[in-house]
């Protein structure tokens, strides 16, 4: 004989759920309106601009995807884009990542008057980005900045920094260091949260200061760190108002990076369908990256759940 | 009894509720008052066949408006001139007192990004300024609306009265869509007090590009001060005003006449930039480093001797060059004398609701008398009318012989190309980034040309194309 599967029927809700369920969706309902009107119907609308050959004036011809063939066929500065992207990226994340992990070490130090100094690594990361790629202009000024200033008192003749193809990125790599302040705060406190009880044992085991670093402090920082690799990345590869005020993307295409291209595509090329394009090839670069940061990430994050 | 009190959940509810209706509110259409009132007389001659439909001619007399209109225009004015539009506005408002001029005002650069915006909205003002090198992007887009049948009804606008070479630029399949307000001419601007220290003769009428280079060396101090500057900083340039100065006097051209492609790098204009360039190695010029250490410019800062200069280059020497300056021709080539020019207009948009009204402030605006009183008085730029010419002579910023820019315009100056290709925007870029290498000193002048050409050929071929 056989028994007829019946389906199992879904609880009823009582009256206290169903009031707390309508209480939750009304509380979202401003950020939910936002995120459809000011980024979710954006996105979408970019998606559908990224298949026409809109001038973001009236002209506005379904295309397909001739734009993003275009990318890798007539676009020219393409690939170059792409690369200079990576080599802002990947030196800007490097080196402010180790930066990071330094100065939150020395911000976790017990001495009178640290808090100061956590201010004061800190206070960069809080100014206005236009204003600090004044500044640096100023800095990096081959003639009367204070950084060529200074390599001359060490007999060093600096170079034209944003003058310079060669120098040009590295000038903007170094300025990204301005704003390790806000890494370090997550990292100081990652580090805050790592039990004493570990380094006791390290030192016990008969551990230095070295090994207890890269046994102890980096193991159990690495969370922290993989999740300051992977925000960084995702903001780094996003870099645009340095190059718009300092350089324009030169000298040549030398800082010439993907948020620029896609800015001059859209708004002075009067390109807005092809911008859109590069706008989602941006966001699948962005996507692959952190993709490929969670995969291999598993072999070196530790947590200590698992 | 409990005392009720306002819980945490009560107050996110309520929070939560009042936002989602603010949004919806600020999201929802915005109800514009119409204030317009318009007379309108209409003649009407119908004429009507057994066999073929009817036809209706509709003439349409304009009459000044019955009621109050408001009439939008975006400006593009740097601070200080804000009050010198406005005095313009509020005479014109006393003389038609049906019609309110409502002023938006934005840099240059925000202007030209803002008026696309406006367009995609479709809430663009009823008069906007152009510059000449939006002209053809935006008249091609159909953002602005032809203004031939206005000009060819208002006999008293004279726009015969209006440079052809200015003209030109605001011209698109044949028809008339914006009106030039100046253009001007880019001649050699020179430092007096630098030459009195050195007692060197100042540029004569009839110099050539030999002499100037004499000269230039005779007013070059290494490291101190530079015999020229270039066009705003930039001794190789090839935008559009400077590029066909550079190349010109050479026999050269930097584009064809219809932009389907660049010829500079023809052996006349290779010939005439090696010589440029050759300014850098024989350091008459500050090289890109030296540049950099005078932020307002070298030659606003009096270091260099003589600098390329527009009429509307003129108000920043008023303002902050502190030393005595006039201007000279600009240098004869080998081949003749050449220089390039440009300017800046108005034209009425799509989206106005009043456009007859538009024009009516237009013809004001842009007129010998409204011309003068803008620009010829204050020097702001050079009218773009012959007959403005004597006010423009007199305003009191103006070096003392500005009459070379009128006559530059005359006999020898040319509108710069681009600006009649939808590619000008990748090509000026593609222009600037191998000219920008040159100065730097990383990359020849032959390979800058050829690098050039190869580049942007493609661009203005597919342009020229679609």
């Amino acid at each position: 004989m056989t028994q007829a599967l019946s389906t199992p029927k879904k609880p009823k809700l009582s009256p206290l759920r169903r009031k707390e369920e309508f209480e939750f969706y009304l509380s979202i309902l401003p950020w939910i309106i936002g995120f459809i009107l000011f980024t979710g119907g954006p996105i979408a609308a970019s998606m559908f601009f990224s298949l026409t050959d809109w001038t973001g004036l009236t002209t506005r011809n379904f295309i397909g995807i001739q734009n993003y063939i275009a990318m890798f066929t007539t676009d020219k500065q393409f690939l170059t884009v792409v690369a200079n992207t990576f080599y802002y990226s990947f030196a800007s994340v490097i080196l402010g990542t180790i930066g990071s992990v330094l100065v939150a070490i020395l911000m976790n130090q017990k001495i009178p008057g640290i808090n100061v100094f956590r201010t004061i690594y800190y206070l960069p990361s809080v100014t206005s980005g236009v204003a600090i790629a004044i500044m640096f202009m100023w800095l990096f000024n081959p003639q009367l900045g204070l950084i060529n200033y200074a390599l001359s008192l060490l007999g060093i003749q600096g170079p034209l920094w944003l003058a310079s193809s060669t120098w040009a990125m590295p000038a903007l790599i170094l300025m990204s260091l301005w704003g390790i302040g806000g890494n370090m705060i997550v990292l100081l406190a990652g580090l805050q949260g790592i039990p004493d009880h570990l380094y006791e044992a390290a030192r016990i085991d008969g551990a230095n200061k070295v090994q207890e670093f890269f046994n102890v402090t980096i193991p159990m920082l690495s969370p922290v760190i993989f999740y300051v690799m992977i925000v960084s990345i995702i903001g780094s590869f996003q870099i645009f108002d340095n190059v718009y005020v300092m350089t324009r993307g030169g000298p040549g295409d030398a800082t010439r990076v993907l948020v620029y291209h896609l800015y001059q595509n859209a708004f002075e090329y009067q390109k807005m369908g092809y911008s859109s394009a590069l706008a989602w090839i941006l966001f699948l670069i962005i996507m692959a990256l952190t993709y490929l940061q969670f995969r291999f990430g598993r072999s070196w994050v530790y947590y200590e759940s698992e | 009894m409990a005392k009720k009190s306002l819980s945490r959940r009560k107050f996110l509810i309520g929070a939560a509720s009042v936002s989602g209706a603010a949004i919806l509110a600020a999201c929802a259409p915005q109800v514009v008052e119409k204030v317009v009132q318009q007379t309108v007389v209409v003649k009407e001659n119908v004429q009507q066949t057994v066999e073929v439909p009817v036809q209706q001619t509709v003439i349409v007399e304009k009459a000044a408006p019955a009621g109050p209109v408001v009439l939008t225009a975006a400006h593009a004015w740097e601070a200080a001139f804000e009050a010198h539009q406005e005095e313009f506005d509020n005479n014109f408002m006393k003389a038609n007192p049906n019609i309110f001029i409502k002023r938006v005002n934005s840099d240059w650069s925000a202007h030209n990004q803002i008026v696309p915006t406006w367009a995609a909205a479709g809430e663009l003002p009823d008069i906007i300024y152009v510059h000449g090198s939006r002209a053809f992007p935006w008249n091609k887009e159909g953002i602005l609306i032809t203004v031939d049948n206005y000009v060819s009804a208002d006999k008293p606008f004279d726009v015969a009265g209006i440079w052809p070479e200015a003209l030109k630029l605001y011209q698109f399949n044949g028809k008339q869509f914006e009106i030039p307000y100046d253009h001007g001419p880019v001649i050699m601007g020179y430092n007096m007090d630098l030459f009195d220290a050195a007692k060197v003769e100042y540029p004569k009428p009839d110099w050539t590009v030999d002499d100037f280079v004499a000269t230039a060396k005779k007013l070059t101090i290494p490291g101190k001060q530079w015999g020229y500057s270039g066009y705003y900083g930039n001794t190789f340039d090839l935008g559009n005003e400077i590029g066909i100065a550079l190349v010109g006097g050479w026999g050269g051209e930097v584009f064809t006449d219809d932009e389907s492609k660049l010829v500079v790098d023809s052996p006349e204009s290779v010939e005439a930039l090696k010589w440029w360039a050759d300014m850098y190695t024989q350091k008459i010029v500050p090289n890109a480093a030296e540049s950099t250490a005078f932020p307002s410019g070298v030659w606003v800062a009096g270091a260099a001797a003589m600098f390329g200069l527009a009429t509307w280059g003129v108000p920043q020497m008023h303002d902050f060059g502190n030393f005595k300056y006039d201007v000279a021709p600009w240098p004869k080539g080998p081949k003749g004398q050449k220089t390039g020019s440009f300017g800046s207009g108005y034209g009425i948009t799509k989206d106005s609701k009043n456009p007859d009204v538009a024009w009516t402030y237009m013809s004001q605006y842009l007129n010998v008398d409204g011309m003068n009183f803008m620009w010829a008085s204050s020097g702001r730029g050079s009218p773009a009318r012959l007959a403005c010419k004597e006010t423009y002579m007199k305003a009191a910023i103006n070096p003392p012989n500005a009459g070379y820019f009128y006559d530059a315009m005359d006999k020898y100056a040319v509108t710069g190309h681009p600006y009649h290709t939808a590619a000008s925007g990748e090509v000026a870029d593609i222009l600037g980034k191998y000219c920008g290498l040159v100065r730097t000193g990383e990359m020849t002048p032959e390979d800058a040309i050829a690098n050039i050409v190869k580049e942007a050929n493609p661009k203005l071929a597919a342009a020229a194309a679609g």
